[in-house]
């Protein structure tokens, strides 16, 4: 099965004559759950929207469902996209707008309806339904910039999800939240994956907030990617210090297996990013 | 009220519902400089129009929409340089070329000079009619793309990867955009349309809930300020486009003030 598969060949993307991004291979079948981690300026983010078509790059082929996204015309491009729910960072999408959270979420039918055509009843079922089970049915009508930072994040995957992706492209979505709604929202992202059983790309810098059926992890480093497979078999102190620049650890702690720094680095101190371990 | 009168409160209304509607999108997309600069390229189009003896409405009109479409192919993930960076140098380029082709202007510059500050008063029935053309052109477009134009709002990114053509709808609204501001510029002036774009809007996104709210508040607020301005003008025998500017202030200095007394619970 091949409608959420994706593969990256060669992929190389350059900004002001600098390369960004360089990836010779990634390889994600329909149906795997892979978190995209690396330190800021990595190219998480740029990786992500080459995989989504948002960013053609400079060369290589990025495969989407048996076609190349790098060579498709505008219209075909679009007709591919609408299978991408794409989750961007709150930088890119403009909050302040007096958008209804009804509004938001109908936002993801946009691309599955033909141009010219306005939602129908249908749509709007499909709306109210993943408003409903993101647990938004009391804040329906209320403006999405009045929202938290977290129910913002919940609206955005209900708009994701109503357009009934293939693959599932977040990037960040914990950012900038606290406790309470990271491991909400990963635990969201953990329950639609297992009941819809779409592909999902989930870029963090915090691995701490990666769900547990994320077993598998691209690691990048200036723009390179250093390490893909296993969690436990990428995040060894070798790659770590090539993606981090430290000297890095990966204790069990509280169930959990966390990325902290080496003792002989930090004499002990709890500066640590961390990730669920079954 | 004089019967011509009608005629300029008409149009005053159709101008400002259009620039209104139009602000929608213009201050939404976070874009303002898109407006100035179109605004000024309708200017340079105009003059040049004027200096080379082409049709004053068509003329500038392409020129407008030429220039405003080619702003889709410009991508700015790619670019060195800041979009509203590279638009404010665009937009300091065609007041430039206005001035250089009003200083080119033989004889008397009164009718040319007069672009800058507009004249309602002197609206004549193909200047109606024309303005009423392209506020309904673009009025159908805002219906027709309606679901498009709301998530390129939201996030040109989130249109995108949602399967939306993002450069298509978008060419087609900075076309459409040019359109209406050249049409325009003659009644409002090419210094005065800006405000008339940005204000109703902005101070319809302070006061509304839901975009459809957005949309016909903007749009009465934009008649209401060229309305207002006008009547304003007339009974105290004022200038009638910076009239128009200050009540489409005063409508913003409202609205914010509404939802600072109301708060954010929105």
């Amino acid at each position: 099965m091949t409608a959420g598969s994706l593969t990256l060949c060669d992929v190389q993307v350059r900004r002001c004559g600098r390369t960004v991004l360089q990836v010779d291979r990634l390889a994600v079948p329909s149906g795997a759950f892979v978190g995209i981690i690396g330190a800021n300026g990595a190219g998480k983010t740029t990786l992500l929207k080459v995989c989504a078509g948002l960013i053609r790059p400079d060369r290589g082929a990025v495969r989407f469902a048996d076609n190349d996204l790098t060579r498709l015309s505008g219209w075909r491009k679009c007709s591919l996209r609408r299978h991408v729910g794409y989750i961007p960072q709150s930088a890119e999408y403009n909050a302040d707008l007096p958008f209804t959270v009804r509004e938001v979420v109908a936002m993801g039918r946009t691309g599955i309806r033909p141009l010219l055509a306005g939602l129908t009843k249908a749509d709007y079922e499909s709306v109210d339904h993943w408003i409903d089970r993101l647990g938004l049915a009391g804040r329906r009508n209320q403006t999405f910039r009045s929202l938290s930072g977290g129910e913002q994040q919940k609206v955005l995957i209900a708009r994701a999800m109503t357009q009934e992706p293939r693959i599932l492209m977040l990037d960040e979505p914990c950012a900038s939240l606290d406790f309470h709604w990271k491991y909400q929202i990963s635990e969201i992202v953990e329950r639609l994956y297992d009941r819809a059983k779409m592909t999902v790309l989930m870029v963090s810098h915090d691995t701490s907030v990666l769900p547990q059926a994320c077993r598998r992890v691209a690691l990048l480093g200036e723009g390179r990617l250093l390490a893909d497979g296993d969690i436990d078999e990428v995040l060894t102190p070798e790659t770590l210090r090539l993606a981090y620049h430290g000297d890095l650890e990966t204790p069990l702690v509280g169930g959990r297996r966390h990325i902290v720094r080496s003792s002989r680095a930090c004499d002990g101190s709890l500066e640590f990013m961390s990730r669920p371990h079954k | 009220m004089d019967p011509f009168f009608y005629l300029v409160v008409l149009s005053g209304a159709i101008a400002g519902g259009s620039c209104g509607l139009l602000g929608v999108y213009i201050v939404g997309l976070r874009l303002p400089f898109i407006g100035i600069f179109i605004s000024h390229t309708a200017m340079a189009g105009t003059v040049y129009s004027y200096l080379l003896g082409l049709n004053p409405i068509l003329g500038p009109a392409a020129v407008s929409m030429v220039a405003a479409a080619s702003l889709a192919t410009v991508r700015p993930e790619k670019s060195r340089i800041d979009p509203n960076v590279a638009l404010a140098i665009l937009f300091s380029l065609m007041l430039g070329l206005t001035f250089l082709g009003i200083g080119l202007v033989q004889g008397s510059r009164s009718e040319i000079l007069g672009l800058l500050w507009g004249s309602i008063l002197f609206v004549r029935m193909r200047n109606f009619i024309v303005i009423s053309i392209a506020a309904i052109l673009f009025v159908v477009f805002a219906i027709v793309f309606n679901k498009e134009l709301k998530v390129l709002l939201f996030s040109r990114s989130v249109g995108s990867a949602t399967g939306v053509h993002e450069t298509f709808v978008y060419t087609l609204f900075l076309a459409l955009c040019g359109a209406i501001l050249a049409v325009n510029l003659p009644l409002v002036g090419g210094l005065m349309i800006f405000s008339l774009i940005t204000n109703p809007a902005a101070a319809a996104y302070q006061v509304c809930r839901g975009h459809r709210a957005v949309i016909v508040t903007s749009t009465l607020f934009g008649v209401v300020s060229a309305v207002g301005g006008f009547i304003v003008s007339y009974y105290l025998n004022l200038p009638t486009g910076a009239c128009i500017v200050l009540a489409s202030t005063l409508l913003f200095a409202l609205a914010a003030g509404w939802r600072a007394i109301r708060g954010r619970a929105d």
